[in-house]
């Protein structure tokens, strides 16, 4: 279930994975989420760990903290993890994609065909 | 609130000196991993912490009170290892019976549902078990027990990789029904370190390093490249550990100092960055300086 | 997490049940033990004979003592095992600390004395009920040699004291081996040497001293003091000892 060649420490994919799920509209603005003993036993991780994946997404304002009550989803969080994830994760992995094209000495025309072949391929299947 | 506190703990055997000035505390409720080579004191810590035996010098204090003697640490308390013994007339049920009798938060549902579960016979005497079995009934009574302090001292020795698993999973399901402080020293860190919430490395009797899980598994980072490349990276920072593999690559896991963008300028330079576990790490960090096991390898 | 208080007593009480229930084999041996000691006893403690003008009498003597001298060595062996490492061990698997270890060692104790002087006192009517209907015996006098309770519970209360007394020697004995293993040499050593210079010095034998301060005193009353105050002493200096070892070295 979870990753653990030890890429993303644990309390990151957790809290990835609940973006995921907010995203996919599993969550509602203002609907409750997994509680971090619920992710504990989900996971079979520590609780306090999954805490710090619920207070990750709390400090990037995807979730809130009712106290006593749990953590909720906040109002804008699905609009805010898309604009997140193009900002940082998608545009990691073409800084990625970037650096490996400079290492194989392709020029920026080849490499824009590729992106667009797989584009295309994408809408294909 | 401090459940134990330890101040300069020091126990000598003779000339050896098994654990040197240690110095930590444990707060309550937490999954503490104790962590060590064979030798490095860990069980002399534990049965200190339990009562069974007394400190060199230096002060131990369990839930306010010195655990020698305390009839008050040994109630909210349990020691669990191999080596827990019980008398042999007694069979498994009646064993359960006692402890039981003993400890005042013991889940007796609990404790039958766990024997059911791992196939035991309740008509059955403790010394007749095989080692795995002995370590799987010893840590139910460890479980349902649950004492506000539980100790487990390498509890899945002689277990199958199965019931290792189901233990753990035990072990964390019934902390969260009923959060406790557990320490749980074990040579299996990869094994156990998503239970765990802190660490505490011992080396050499003393304390090297109590953290928690996450920033251990943070703590260092590995560099592959050219030598020359890894020299300019490594040089500000700790190196922990360093191999060469083949004739021009180096692979060294050093403390993690750096930024996000110094570690992406170091991609750049085609150095490979990998994640170091916190099993391999404690192994580097608690090595002897004295070269590896390769040395015994090399042709004289 | 609060913490629970602690009552001394409870698990005192606790200790004890868990022990009666844990040293059930020494029961069984108690049994084993007092049979033995009757089978020997069947053979006759002293005999004589007399003969006259056709009349021939054998008299042989009976005792239960052996019965007695078996059981108080039954408590002698069950109090040293109960010193022993294994035996020690079993309580720290729960909720102990030395002093409740010792006290419900000692409760066991008195409670394996009382059952095994009952039973020896009981042995001796289990030997005449033997003779009676196996070897022949001719019961002189039976409605005179009436039972009084009175006497048996004299005996019955010397017994147990006795036993528990003894146990307490095993105790201190087993207490003292756990200090030092020196002492399994040490102590028979003081005992024969003792004697050896008892021999020596032409007086009467240390042990044969320390006997009679015991046996021969006639008062009921001050001989149940001399006893408890013996045996308290020996448990006191026991528990003393075993309040500072360590345990699961």
């Amino acid at each position: 279930m979870l990753n653990t060649d030890g890429t993303k420490p644990i309390y990151v994919q957790i809290a990835d994975w609940l973006e995921t799920e907010i995203m996919n509209g599993h969550f509602q603005p203002d609907e409750k989420v997994y509680s971090q003993y619920q992710l504990a036993d989900m996971y079979t991780i520590n609780p306090a760990t999954a805490a710090k994946g619920l207070n990750l997404l709390v400090d990037e304002n995807i979730l809130y903290k009712k106290r006593g009550l749990g953590m909720f989803v906040t109002e804008n969080a699905k609009e805010r993890i898309i604009q997140k994830r193009k900002n940082q994760t998608l545009k990691r992995l073409i800084e990625e994609v970037v650096l490996e094209a400079k290492r194989l000495q392709m020029d920026e025309m080849e490499l824009i065909d590729m992106i667009k072949a797989v584009q295309f391929e994408g809408g294909e299947s | 609130m401090k459940v134990i506190e330890c101040t300069d703990l020091t126990k000598s055997y003779l000339r050896k000196r098994v654990l040197d000035q240690l110095t930590f505390s444990i707060e309550e409720n937490k999954i503490t991993g104790l962590i060590g080579r064979n030798g490095a004191g860990k069980t002399t810590l534990l049965k200190i912490i339990a009562g069974y035996i007394k400190q060199t010098s230096g002060e131990m204090s369990v839930f306010s009170q010195k655990p020698f003697n305390s009839l008050l640490v040994s109630a909210h308390s349990i020691f669990v290892d191999d080596q827990m013994s019980f008398p042999s007339p007694l069979q498994l049920h009646e064993i359960l019976d006692a402890a039981g009798s003993f400890y005042p938060n013991w889940n007796m549902p609990l404790a039958k549902r766990l024997f059911d579960y791992f196939s035991f016979d309740p008509k059955h005497y403790h010394n007749r078990l095989s080692k795995g079995k002995t370590s799987t009934f010893n840590s139910i009574i460890g479980l349902a027990a649950r004492a506000p302090l539980t100790i487990f001292d390498e509890p899945t020795t002689g277990m199958d990789a199965a019931v290792r698993k189901d233990f753990y999973r035990a072990l964390l399901k019934d902390y969260l029904a009923y959060p406790r402080t557990i320490i749980l020293s074990s040579h299996h860190l990869e094994e156990i370190e998503d239970l765990l919430e802190d660490v505490l490395l011992l080396k050499d009797g003393k304390n090297h390093l109590h953290v928690s899980i996450e920033e251990l598994k943070e703590w260092a980072i590995g560099f592959k490249g050219a030598e020359e490349a890894l020299m300019n990276w490594t040089k500000d920072t700790k190196v922990y550990y360093k191999n060469q593999i083949g004739r021009n690559t180096v692979y060294a896991v050093v403390k993690n100092v750096f930024s996000e963008q110094e570690l992406q300028q170091a991609k750049a330079e085609n150095i490979e960055i990998t994640a170091v576990c916190p099993s391999d790490l404690c192994i580097y960090l608690t090595g002897e300086t004295k070269g590896g096991i390769d040395d015994v390898f090399v042709d004289r | 997490m609060s913490l629970l208080t602690v009552n001394t007593a409870e698990i005192v009480k606790k200790q004890f049940l868990f022990k009666l229930k844990a040293n059930i084999d020494a029961f069984s041996s108690l049994v084993w033990i007092q049979l033995l000691a009757i089978l020997f006893s069947l053979g006759g403690v002293a005999s004589q004979g007399s003969h006259s003008d056709g009349l021939s009498i054998s008299i042989k003597y009976f005792s239960s003592d052996v019965v007695i001298a078996f059981t108080m060595i039954w408590g002698l062996v069950t109090a040293i095992t109960i010193t022993t490492r294994p035996y020690r061990y079993f309580d720290f698997s729960f909720v102990t600390n030395r002093i409740t270890s010792s006290l419900s060692n000692i409760i066991y104790l008195f409670t394996a004395s009382v059952l095994g002087g009952v039973t020896a006192m009981l042995a001796k009517g289990l030997l005449i009920i033997i003779g009676y209907l196996f070897l022949d015996f001719q019961l002189l006098d039976f409605y005179s040699q009436s039972f009084h309770v009175r006497d048996f519970m004299i005996g019955t209360i010397a017994a147990v004291l006795y036993i528990f007394f003894i146990s307490s020697i095993g105790y201190f004995i087993g207490t003292l081996v756990q200090v030092s293993r020196l002492f399994i040499v040490g102590i028979p050593v003081l005992f024969i040497g003792s004697m050896f210079l008892d021999g020596m010095m032409q007086r009467e034998p240390m042990a044969m001293k320390t006997l009679q301060f015991y046996f021969m005193e006639t008062s009921l009353f001050i001989f149940i003091v001399k006893v408890f105050i013996s045996t308290a002493l020996f448990f006191a200096a026991s528990i003393s000892m075993l309040n500072r070892m360590e345990v699961r070295k």
